[in-house]
């Protein structure tokens, strides 16, 4: 800080007066000034009000490398600000030749965003304004019509009672170093833009993660500190656990990040995400978040609708949503199943005579297969059978004869012959509960 | 609920959480240095849920008063202070008591949980009235040997395109400077029936459980139930090689296989002399290689990807794929497919039994429309296959049985089967795969304002297995810098199943929710349930949920 000051003196008065309006009641949230407005009417206002003359659309080279991506920055991490001021950096920079040093000196050993990088009115800017910022509690206004507080603040009563609108500049919700930055040649318009040729530098300025990414783009040892971990940058709760709750709003990944966007049917979308980098999830979402629903105890609604007690047999049987993916049809569905009858292999009490589920036998099991047979039923969606059925219910008629105590119905698919071998190699024990180990097709098996 | 119910599981997991915390404070004291800039963590969230479960029938209503209780606890940055991308230790854990005070509440005696009473007449084998289990409990470093080497240890989950799935062992994970890391993870399956664990993270197709208490005296003998299978230690491990770095790209392959061993029993039937043949020894469970990739090219869209292999069924358990593509950055279009056949744990015989996979093809429509208005839309067609036609299928039957009219063969009679019609059944050429579709449609919004949420979620299925449509439109609202909390939702239902036309109905329903946010640590939700339909009339569900979040 010391040496940017003393640089600072050696430059000309009026340019760093003139660099430093952007701090103008800055160094208060109300600061207050004693000079009354002057008489004489400010000159004609010079631009300012707008990154562009007539408030036109600024060109995308311009803008932080992102913006084709992110054409706004978020909300989350640059809370939205209050700029009533008028101040142009254009003017400053192209025609008065000054770097962005000049006035952000502090940039250049700031190593969080807590940090003050706005100037100092009363070391830039009122060597060339006709005003002394020196005592925040008493600005003075001099003559000069650059000095007058409508010069740079505005409102209608700019300067009135010694006020001016407060400047508000919330930081950014970020781990942030200025310093390593610009001590790797990384300058300014590399990820604000080209501030330089605008007149007012507002939050649209500010950096996009997308633009980031042209260095953060490296992950794990070796790679310097230009990591992509999202805990590089963003603050964090816990252990690579992201900070996601602010004011503004929650925190989201965007669209162009892993196709991840939250959308309102990010619900159906996530496991695509998910199977392939779960880290990516872990970023945000603690293990906890992952079990309420994926091995939840209480219902979740976003999920499950309403009376989905009396709905699920119908969406089981349509696989939507995917039971497994959840559930343990064993023991979740079927314990609830055996303990009301609805299951096969379930105890004398709880299923009393005369009680069926299914069609009759004729048409469900023991008849020629009309479409309401359960062979098509088990095909396509056999984890539906599953969640009431034991390896008992099928082995009734699909074990072999004899021993096994089946009737022989065959069940296999066309083609497993070409399997068997393998799979009686690795596990014999499905084998062995239709077949017996003597029955001549198993041998072919073997 | 019985004093048995509940005396049983909680001193395993008092002894296993004590030894947790313990080793969280033994990790602590080693590894700190500046004890002050470690991070601790308590939660907890209780849920109690009451509602009612009716059979089919009406003749078994099960009151299920469920209590829920969750505890939490974290110890982070036991080196001394963070800092991104340098050496950190943490130790976590979660455990969890899932009671239910319903459990054998209809009966007049333990009959559920106890085969003593009424002699199993209403005995379910592995039912539990609190378990009680540990989620997960693990030491985590991270960024080790700089930036090489990670490792967790305990009970942990993995998740990726195989699954989500949790493990007791250990995970090292090595990352390289060369936009690859490697994985390698190795233990016990987490498994029910064994201490502290549930059954949630098997694969399907095996009821598995505890046999403490069976054959004893007045105990069930394991042959009374032949498919209930004893719970064994279960040695897994995996590997998997991950891309590292790069954000707009991302792949992931990643291998699996886990042994059951120990006694199973295989023949499901008693013999003449009542004898039961069992299978031992080391065998697989599952042994499954998958791979998943995502691609992003934000000017035009992404591109992702996955499958999952099952190397003992030897067939494509699931394959997935989508395209989008970013019109504008607010709108974005896809198409997505999903095929899935299910594979099952390599001691189940529904491996091997006829199985046809789901394949679902869908449009997608997604739009930002406002920043608080946000739709999404899809639709798409699901397809399902059968080995052999179902209209056709059983007058082929028939005319093998050389039953002379299938008009009134097909559904009408048992049928003996022949040498004619087993040959028939097997043809190749009655094997066919044919395809029958369903038509889905989901559509979704939400619009958020600073402090309150509105969402819609529809959907649809239909098809010649039945309908099921409707939608749900729910908010909340929050009052007073959050500390209040309203909630509504309203939704209706159709849907009708062919195969039990006595179950089709018309759902209404409607749920009132209100929130109390006491303090920064506590949040409380009391939510009521409505639902309406003809088969069962009114049914009514309260929901209390209090989450406690102490940061100390």
């Amino acid at each position: 800080m010391s040496a940017a000051t003393t640089r600072m003196e050696r430059l000309p008065g009026l340019a760093l007066a003139l660099a430093c309006v952007t701090a103008l009641g800055l160094a208060a949230q109300s600061p207050v000034a004693s000079a009354e407005p002057s008489s004489g009417a400010p000159s004609a206002p010079r631009g300012g009000l707008h990154p562009m003359a007539n408030d036109a659309e600024v060109p995308l080279e311009w803008m932080p490398p992102g913006s084709a991506r992110s054409p706004v920055p978020s909300d989350e991490i640059f809370p939205q600000q209050s700029l009533p001021l008028r101040f142009n950096h254009k003017k400053h920079v192209k025609e008065m030749n000054l770097s962005c040093k000049v006035c952000h000196g502090a940039a250049y050993g700031s190593d969080a965003v807590t940090d003050r990088l706005l100037p100092n009115p009363e070391a830039t800017c009122d060597g060339c304004h006709d005003v002394d910022h020196g005592d925040r509690q008493n600005v003075k206004a001099g003559a000069d019509p650059n000095g007058q507080c409508t010069f740079c603040h505005l409102g209608d009563d700019a300067g009135v009672g010694g006020r001016v609108a407060p400047v508000v500049i919330p930081h950014a919700n970020l781990r942030f170093t200025h310093q390593k930055h610009l001590a790797r040649n990384i300058d300014c318009a590399q990820c604000h833009g080209q501030i330089g040729e605008l007149e007012l530098a507002t939050r649209d300025q500010l950096p996009r993660m997308a633009g980031c990414f042209a260095c953060h783009d490296m992950s794990g040892a070796a790679q310097g500190e230009a990591r992509s971990n999202c805990d590089n940058c963003h603050l964090t709760e816990r252990p690579g656990t992201l900070l996601t709750t602010f004011s503004s709003g929650p925190l989201r990944p965007p669209y162009w990040l892993h196709n991840a966007a939250h959308t309102p049917d990010w619900i159906e979308r996530h496991k695509g995400v998910a199977a392939d980098d779960s880290a990516f999830c872990g970023s945000c979402h603690s293990a906890s978040y992952c079990t309420d629903c994926h091995d939840g105890k209480v219902r979740p609604r976003n999920v499950h609708p309403n009376d989905w007690m009396s709905m699920h047999p119908q969406a089981a049987r349509q696989d939507n949503p995917r039971c497994t993916s959840c559930h343990a049809e064993q023991t979740f569905c079927a314990d609830c199943h055996r303990r009301v009858g609805i299951a096969r292999d379930v105890a004398g009490g709880n299923r009393l005579a005369g009680r069926r589920f299914h069609p009759p036998p004729a048409e469900w099991t023991t008849g020629p297969r009309s479409p309401m047979h359960h062979a098509w039923e088990a095909e396509r969606n056999l984890n539906a059978c599953v969640s009431c059925h034991t390896e008992r219910d099928c082995a009734t008629c699909h074990a072999t004869k004899g021993l096994s105590g089946g009737q022989g119905v065959n069940p296999h698919p066309i083609g497993f012959e070409s399997k068997c071998r393998t799979a009686l190699a690795r596990n014999p024990r499905p084998c062995f509960v239709c077949h017996q180990p003597n029955d001549a097709a198993l041998r072919s098996c073997e | 609920m019985t004093a048995r119910g509940w005396r049983r599981p909680l001193p395993r997991g008092e002894g296993v959480s004590v030894a947790l915390a313990a080793l969280a404070c033994l990790a602590n004291v080693g590894l700190s240095r500046e004890v002050q800039a470690a991070e601790y963590e308590l939660n907890a969230t209780t849920a109690l849920q009451g509602y009612e479960i009716t059979s089919p029938w009406g003749d078994i209503v099960l009151e299920r008063r469920r209590f829920t209780q969750t505890l939490g606890a974290g110890a982070y940055h036991l080196q001394g202070d963070y800092a991104p991308g340098r050496a950190d230790y943490s130790v976590v854990l979660r455990v969890r008591l899932d009671a239910d005070m319903g459990v054998n509440s209809h009966l007049p005696d333990d009959g559920e949980t106890s085969f003593r009473d009424q002699t199993g007449a209403h005995f379910v084998p592995g039912l539990e009235e609190a378990p009680f289990d540990l989620m997960y409990g693990y030491v985590e470093g991270r960024n080790l040997l700089g930036g090489w080497l990670g490792f967790r240890a305990g009970r942990q989950y993995v998740t990726d395109v195989l699954g989500f799935w949790s493990f007791d062992g250990g995970l090292a994970r090595i990352t390289t400077p060369y936009w690859f890391q490697v994985e390698l993870y190795g233990g016990l399956e987490q498994r029910g029936g064994l201490p502290l664990s549930r059954p949630r993270y098997e694969r399907q197709g095996i009821w598995r459980g505890s046999h403490a208490d069976f054959g004893g005296s007045g105990e069930p003998r394991a042959t009374d139930y032949p498919s209930y299978e004893y719970t064994q230690p279960a040695p897994a491990f995996g590997a998997a090689l991950e891309s590292a770095g790069p954000t707009f790209v991302h792949g992931r392959l990643t291998y699996r296989r886990v042994y059951n061993q120990g006694r199973s029993l295989t023949q499901q039937f008693p013999d003449p002399t009542g004898g039961y043949r069992n299978a031992e020894g080391l065998r697989i469970s599952q042994e499954r290689l998958g791979y998943a990739a995502d691609a992003s090219f934000w000017q035009y869209g992404g591109v992702k990807g996955g499958l999952s292999y099952d190397l003992y069924s030897q067939l494509v358990g699931s394959l997935y794929g989508g395209l989008e593509a970013h019109v504008t950055p607010q709108i974005t279009l896809g198409a997505d497919a999903d095929y899935f056949e299910p594979t099952f744990d390599a001691d189940s015989i529904w491996n091997w039994f006829t199985k046809s996979p789901i394949t679902t093809l869908t449009g997608r429509a997604s739009a930002d429309i406002t920043e608080q208005l946000a739709v999404s839309a899809s639709g798409g067609v699901r397809m399902w296959q059968t080995e052999g036609d179902p209209d056709a299928f059983g007058v082929g039957e028939c005319q093998a049985a050389a039953v002379a009219s299938p008009e009134t063969c097909v559904g009408r009679v048992s049928l003996d089967p022949t040498d004619e019609v087993r040959v028939f059944a097997r043809s190749e050429d009655a094997r066919q795969t044919v395809t029958t579709r369903d038509a889905l449609g989901n559509l979704s919004g939400r619009y958020r304002w600073q402090s309150a949420t509105l969402s819609l979620r529809g959907m649809l299925e239909t098809g010649a297995r039945g309908h099921r449509g409707g939608a749900d439109l729910s908010g909340d609202k929050r009052f007073e810098e959050g500390r209040y909390g309203l909630g509504a939702r309203v939704s209706l239902y159709d849907w009708a199943d062919p195969t039990r036309p006595d179950r089709d109905a018309t759902s209404f329903a409607y749920v009132l929710a209100a929130g109390y946010r006491p303090s920064s640590i506590a949040d409380f939700r009391l939510e009521w349930e409505h639902d309406m339909n003809r088969l069962v009339g009114q049914r009514y569900r309260v929901v209390a949920l209090l989450d406690v979040k102490v940061l100390p």
